[in-house]
């Protein structure tokens, strides 16, 4: 009893945070139309094996659109792997061997037929470090549009990068310097400029791994505010280690534990009344 | 468990005699140490300071040539006006004939047939070619008398900078009085006894030398002889006696010559200039006079008096009987004997006569830059050589880059990492460490003689398709050798490129292609080119591989195209370096400083590349 009483707490500070006992709607719900519940990613019973050692054992998820999923979990435990299955990225580690199933809009993305760089245009991924391209701003926004094809007058362009920034909360501090390099701005400037450049591929879901790990307290807000501005059009799948930034900005939460997903369940739900002791101990800070 | 230890007591330690002892020696030996590094390094810097002063001060002797003014009458024969109105600038016309009678004319006096060689030859050889051209520019001249620069030959340009040394002028301090010349043209000169003593010790000097020298031939014999005379004791058939006694004659001969030789010369030592006359010969230090305007160099001497000719008139009337007040007149010795040095006697009177005269002139050495090899040294240049350089550093250049950055960029994204892409790796490294001779074996078996092959009785030769000696051939070798540098610099700029960059281009939907061409190379193209940069500034050096293929013939034109014979710069060193004229080796001093010129800029510009865009993630 005590013990829930002081996740409560932990989160009652949080102006976002969701009064107990309430459904998996928080604050932010009620502006945002409400198509959670379509599931946009059905993942079964993955495994992934770098080499001989595997990473991910036997999990199944199904990921709402619409919503923000968090993967949470102490270091190791699977949660960022496992995320960059989901479009694919781990293609590029030659050692890297997954199996299961994981369907996008129904459709297997580890089908022989799909292409890893057309999945990725329509789900982005945006990384823990801010990663610029060292090239201007406009060139780092424009660049996924002119791979994909997406703008076919300079003017389209223009206007692509311009509402990428615009949604990306970039547009007001850069809007005079799109030609300064992307490299020079502030680290939270970086990560929502990375944000942009990941909406300007018009993807329909957005992967994001720790990104607000590299950022001071100022710039996390602003990014978790963008976040949340974001769920309204995108399903987005988070992995964080700040719980606290689990609670205030997932609908959804899963926890991760030594390659397993122990427990999946409403936000609130977890962090108030998990069924796992594994995910009571991980909460209240007994190990991870 | 061992006994407890008081760590209070180990603490005193630290305050201890003992372990101020150690903190002395512990300083001492980084002292020591520093000292070490300190004399390492001057080792270094002494070394290269002495390379860079030979070749600059080698090559400050090059900066300037020498030229005589001579005045030339234009008469030219009905074939060379031919060639001098054609008006294709490769037919020239060689006005030797002008040239050798200005030069008659330059030297005061008469000069007799054997001595017109000697006259023709204080020129270049060419200087009749280049009399040729001007005139050719401007037909005007054909038939007067004009002043031109005619380039000195190199042995006198040797002469003037006095790398043979000049005459040393001697004591002289009387009246000299020169007698008439006798049917053969030789005269007699008086002068006080007492002057010109330096050249009687000199002769003494070098007499005592050569009879030393001789003495110790004769103990070498005395040597042999002793050896044989106890072989000849032990000697058992009377075959062996008979060969043995035959070679004991001829070493007891031997030795006896020598004796008597060394004794002759101890004597002529011993009397030179007291009283006997002495026949100065080649060997021996020239003796000659300045008397008025002209000069007379002497064959025999003694105290008082010398016998010998005039080279250059003593006056403009004929030299009856002429006597020298004391300071008009000077004796002079040229220590170096004639026979040693390519310079005769005469032409030495000659270059003298012309400097007092003013008529040699010093300018500039653009020659060098400009022009290609030649035989004669006072005409050779670089200039070829910097050609055939250019062509093969642009074989090399697009041969090896391409290959190179291709073969990194494939081996870094996009190859798996297995054991055969480790072998690859692990055999690029090593072609990097392989003597340079071996890429030219290989170079000169694929590209220029070809590898005659004989499968199932079909013959047939791979390769050889490149011709001998072009710069094609040699910078075909030398991309071989530049590759795996190329690679090895492509490959660690490739993979300084962080992942982050990667990931975020795959992530937005890339292409493994688009993300190399995109992101990671143009990134990595400053380190690539640093990497090339310094891999054609080696090959720019490189002479070994260069030789095989044949890029070390003599080429006097520069190569028009990478497929016509060529050489390059080192070799062209390596080929300068063996001449035996005196002046290649201060022109072989030239082209290193040249070549040197060249790298350090090759380097700089690596430098600045790497400053420019050194990126720091």
């Amino acid at each position: 009893m005590t013990e829930t009483a002081n996740i409560r707490a932990e989160i009652g500070e949080d102006q976002r945070g969701v009064p107990s006992g309430e459904p998996a709607v928080g604050v932010a719900e009620s502006e945002a139309p409400t198509t959670a519940g379509e599931i946009k990613i059905r993942c079964k019973g993955v495994d992934v094996f770098y080499g001989e050692a595997q990473a991910i054992k036997d999990v199944t998820i199904d990921i709402e659109d619409k919503a923000v999923t968090a993967f949470i979990g102490p270091s190791g435990c699977g949660k960022s792997t496992f995320l960059r299955c989901l479009n694919r990225m781990n293609d590029t580690i030659d050692i890297c061997r997954v199996t299961g199933e994981i369907t996008l809009d129904g459709g297997d993305i580890y089908d022989d037929d799909v292409d890893p760089v057309q999945l990725r245009a329509r789900v982005g991924m945006v990384f823990q470090k801010p990663n610029p391209f060292p090239k201007s701003i406009y060139e780092n926004v424009a660049y996924g549009p002119k791979i994909h094809g997406l703008a076919s007058t300079k003017a389209e362009l223009d206007c692509i990068v311009e509402q990428s920034l615009k949604r990306a909360a970039l547009w007001g501090e850069v809007k005079d310097r799109l030609d300064a390099p992307g490299t020079g701005l502030s680290g939270g400037q970086q990560q929502r400029l990375c944000i942009a450049r990941a909406i300007a591929t018009a993807p329909e879901v957005l992967l994001m791994d720790e990104p607000c790990s590299a950022l001071d307290p100022i710039a996390t807000a602003q990014v978790e505010e963008l976040i949340d501005e974001l769920r309204r059009s995108y399903s987005l799948v988070i992995v964080t280690h700040s719980m606290q930034q689990a609670a205030r900005v997932s609908q959804k939460t899963a926890f991760f534990h030594l390659g397993l997903m122990l427990e999946y369940d409403d936000t609130v739900k977890i962090f108030t009344a998990p069924s796992h002791e594994k995910t009571q101990q991980y909460i209240t800070g007994r190990f991870g | 468990m061992s006994t407890t230890v008081d760590f209070t007591e180990l603490s005193a330690k630290h305050t201890g005699e003992a372990s101020k002892r150690r903190l002395r020696a512990r300083y001492w030996a980084e002292m020591r140490l520093k000292a070490y590094g300190i004399i390492a390094i001057a080792i270094a810097a002494a070394a290269l300071l002495l390379l860079l002063s030979t070749v600059v001060t080698k090559t400050a002797g090059v900066i300037y040539e020498k030229y005589i003014t001579l005045e030339a009458t234009i008469e030219v024969s009905d074939r060379d006006r031919e060639r001098l109105a054609d008006q294709n600038p490769r037919m020239r016309a060689n006005l030797r004939r002008v040239v050798q009678g200005a030069i008659a004319t330059a030297i005061p006096g008469e000069i007799g047939r054997r001595e017109s060689r000697q006259a023709t030859s204080i020129v270049s050889g060419d200087a009749g070619l280049f009399l040729g051209d001007r005139v050719k520019a401007d037909l005007n001249l054909i038939g007067q008398t004009v002043p031109f620069d005619a380039l000195l030959d190199d042995n006198m340009q040797l002469y003037l900078k006095g790398v043979v040394g000049r005459p040393e002028e001697i004591e002289s301090a009387g009246t000299l009085s020169i007698s008439v010349p006798d049917e053969d043209g030789f005269v007699t000169a008086s002068f006080d006894p007492s002057d010109l003593g330096p050249i009687f010790e000199a002769i003494r000097e070098q007499r005592a030398n050569d009879a030393e020298r001789a003495r110790a031939e004769q103990r070498r014999q005395q040597n042999a002889v002793d050896v044989t005379e106890r072989q000849l004791l032990e000697a058992e058939t009377d075959e062996e006696r008979a060969e043995l006694q035959s070679r004991l004659d001829s070493f007891v001969f031997a030795r006896d010559r020598a004796e008597t030789n060394a004794d002759e010369l101890m004597r002529l030592a011993t009397v030179i200039g007291e009283g006997a006359r002495y026949t100065l010969a080649e060997t021996d230090p020239s003796l000659l006079m300045r008397a008025g305007p002209g000069w007379l160099k002497f064959t025999e001497v003694e105290r008082g008096e010398a016998k010998g000719l005039i080279y250059l008139p003593l006056s403009d009337t004929a030299p009856v009987g002429t006597e020298f007040a004391e300071g008009e007149w000077q004796a002079f010795m040229m220590e170096r004997p004639e026979a040693t040095r390519l310079q005769t006697d005469r032409q030495v009177v000659w270059m003298e006569n012309f400097e007092d005269r003013g008529l040699i002139k010093e300018v500039l050495n653009t020659r060098i830059l400009s022009s290609s090899d030649s035989a004669s040294a006072e005409l050779a240049g670089i200039w070829g050589a910097v050609v055939g350089s250019f062509w093969t550093m642009i074989v090399t250049f697009l041969l090896a880059f391409p290959l190179g950055v291709m073969a990194s960029i494939y081996l870094e994204e996009f190859a798996p990492k297995n054991r055969v892409t480790d072998l690859i790796e692990v055999n690029i490294n090593n072609l990097a460490a392989v003597p340079s001779i071996v890429f030219g074996l290989l170079g000169l078996a694929i590209f220029v003689s070809g590898v005659p092959v004989n499968i199932l009785g079909y013959e047939f030769t791979i390769g050889g398709f490149l011709p001998r000696s072009s710069p094609l051939a040699g910078g075909a070798v030398l991309a071989l050798m530049t590759l795996p540098t190329i690679i090895i610099a492509g490959r660690a700029s490739i993979r300084a490129v962080p992942s982050s960059i990667r990931d975020a281009a795959l992530g937005l939907g890339a292409s493994k292609l688009q993300t190399a061409t995109h992101h990671v190379l143009p990134l990595a193209m400053p380190g690539i080119l640093t990497g090339s940069i310094i891999g054609m500034a080696q090959a720019l050096g490189e002479t070994a591989p260069l030789l095989l293929v044949g890029m070390n013939s003599f080429i006097q034109e520069p190569p028009s195209d990478p497929l016509s014979p060529g050489n390059v710069l080192p070799t062209l060193i390596y080929q300068w370096n063996s001449n035996s004229e005196r002046l290649f080796d201060d022109k072989t001093a030239a082209a290193i400083s040249i070549l040197l010129i060249f790298l350090v800029l090759m380097n700089a510009l690596a430098v600045l590349l790497r400053k420019r865009f050194e990126r720091r993630w």
